[in-house]
């Protein structure tokens, strides 16, 4: 009976499965045909690397042969040949940058290296067939009277020694700026063991640039919008409220005094700062700088406070960052607040 | 396909942008961060290190790396250059002696092949102050017209009152999103 029973089970079952994996089996089918519409919907051949190298080839192809025709066209054609050339070199290259994400190392020097060359050729083509437009030449030649004039107007041997830098023909025409600070740039410059005072008048909320000075003494009676100094050796620089920063690099020798949001002190040696800044100061490829409060004065640096929006009542004089000096807990050997007995207490 | 399309369906999701800012010290780049912000920027003091911010704007999400400027701080730039959509390059339009540093530093990082697909924007700071140098001036000493193998825009703003900070970051944004947001 019992085993009857079983029997009974055992059919009814082998009757039932054939009926569920059928089903299980077409879900399984309908599953994977869905997930292959998805993926063909998701593909997209514009990102195939082939699908790249194919148009970017055919479309060099056209651009060649394009230019190799050129040559035997005459006069009036050819300028029509070069422009389309010249057009279809910027789709070229703009279908290839749009590319640039999903090709490989490889393909990319690859197509780069065509379009060079594409480029360079139509350039050819152009020089060859086209007669020079006569504003060219003259844009040439008066870059050419420019660069001419460079040495004449600009110290160049200054420069080159503190940049450090090669001197390519870019740094040349940039010192064509540099000789015409005197005529925009707010400042001094080249002046050797004088004393300077410049009034509010001429530095109020301008940016002014103090450079190459040696054994000076500088008032700045007012409040500038920012202070460079570069390149001073034992001088005494006084300024009145900073508005924003103060950047000094290549000092020796010096004695500040100013207030400011910011100092930024580079390359400074053996100087002293009496300083009141409102957020912090800084100093990077710096030895023996000293730092004490502000303690300077003169009539009217109240209202130039107020000018400059400074906070009178806060000065982080001791908050100095050294950049060259990371380890939190011992003092940087770079600076050091100026002892009591050794500030200066008189400027006049 | 697909991994590509992977990814920026992903970027697309999350409308998520990594923008890196550079430049010499004391160029302004805390501040152009603060300010774009809507933070106080009269008590930022000179970066030691880094700062992020992740802001919304328009939509996106936008992680801004503001790396320190310092000459000892440019070596370190490099740990930042990882997956870069836009490198904002702050130049100080008043600093004319360092002029020629800053374009040296640029074009070094126009190099960098992790930084290859990168949109450049070029921000000409403080122009507010009487002797800075016009975009065109930037621009030209900067010989940004060179660069072919990065988009680029150069916009002259300043910081400290605000001006045209959001014009250069919207084209940055829009040049992005061009280039990243296209796949569907």
């Amino acid at each position: 009976m019992a085993c009857q029973l079983d029997g009974e089970v055992e059919l009814s079952a082998a009757v039932k499965i054939p009926d569920r994996l059928l089903k299980r089996d077409q879900e399984r089918v309908e599953a994977a045909e869905r997930r292959k519409e998805v993926q063909e919907s998701q593909t997209v051949t514009e990102e195939k690397s082939d699908y790249f190298s194919r148009g970017f080839n055919a479309e060099k192809a056209v651009i060649e042969s394009l230019l190799s025709i050129c040559s035997n066209l005459d006069r009036d054609k050819a300028p029509r040949v070069l422009e389309e050339v010249t057009l279809k070199i910027q789709q070229l290259q703009k279908f290839f940058n749009d590319s640039v994400v999903f090709l490989t190392q490889y393909e990319l020097r690859q197509a780069q290296a065509s379009l060079h060359t594409l480029q360079s050729t139509l350039d050819e083509k152009r020089d060859e067939l086209l007669p020079k437009k006569k504003f060219a030449f003259r844009s040439r030649k008066a870059e050419t009277s420019n660069s001419k004039a460079t040495p004449v107007s600009t110290d160049s041997s200054q420069h080159s020694k503190s940049d450090g830098g090669t001197q390519d023909a870019r740094s040349a025409e940039l010192h064509v700026a540099d000789g015409n600070i005197g005529a925009e740039q707010c400042g001094i410059t080249n002046v050797d063991s004088q004393t300077l005072t410049m009034s509010a008048e001429e530095i109020q909320q301008r940016d002014v640039l103090l450079t190459h000075l040696t054994n000076c003494k500088v008032r700045l009676l007012g409040s500038p919008s920012t202070l460079h100094i570069k390149h001073v050796r034992d001088c005494e620089i006084l300024c009145g409220p900073v508005s924003s920063s103060i950047f000094v690099d290549h000092a020796s020798g010096c004695t500040f005094a100013f207030p400011c949001q910011q100092l930024r002190t580079h390359n400074t040696t053996d100087t002293r700062v009496y300083l009141h800044v409102t957020s912090r100061a800084i100093v990077e490829d710096c030895s023996g700088v000293r730092f004490a409060p502000f303690n300077w004065s003169y009539p009217g640096i109240e209202a130039d406070f107020e000018l400059s929006g400074l906070d009178k009542d806060r000065n982080n004089w001791t908050l100095v960052d050294d950049f060259n000096w990371l380890a939190a807990d011992t003092h940087s050997p770079n600076w050091a607040i100026l002892p009591e007995s050794e500030r200066r207490s008189s400027w006049d | 396909m697909g991994l590509l399309t992977i990814l920026k369906k992903m970027k697309h999701k999350e409308r998520e942008m990594r923008l890196l800012m550079l430049g010499l010290d004391n160029a302004g780049k805390t501040t152009i961060l603060k300010k774009f912000n809507g933070e106080d920027v009269s008590t930022i003091s000179p970066t030691l290190g880094f700062n992020i911010k992740t802001l919304e704007h328009r939509g996106f999400k936008l992680n801004i790396w503001d790396v320190g400027g310092q000459k000892s701080l440019r070596s370190y730039w490099r740990n930042y250059f990882e997956s870069t959509d836009g490198l904002v390059w702050v130049v100080d339009s008043a600093d004319r002696l360092r002029l020629e540093d800053c374009r040296r530093e640029l074009s070094a990082l126009l190099l960098e092949e992790r930084l290859a697909g990168a949109t450049l924007l070029v921000f000409a700071n403080k122009q507010d102050l009487p002797g800075a140098l016009s975009k065109d001036a930037i621009r030209e000493a900067m010989a940004l017209d060179d660069i072919k193998t990065h988009h680029w825009c150069i916009i002259g703003c300043s910081a400290v009152t605000g001006e045209n900070l959001l014009m250069g970051v919207d084209w940055l944004l829009d040049d992005i999103a061009a280039r990243i947001f296209t796949a569907d």
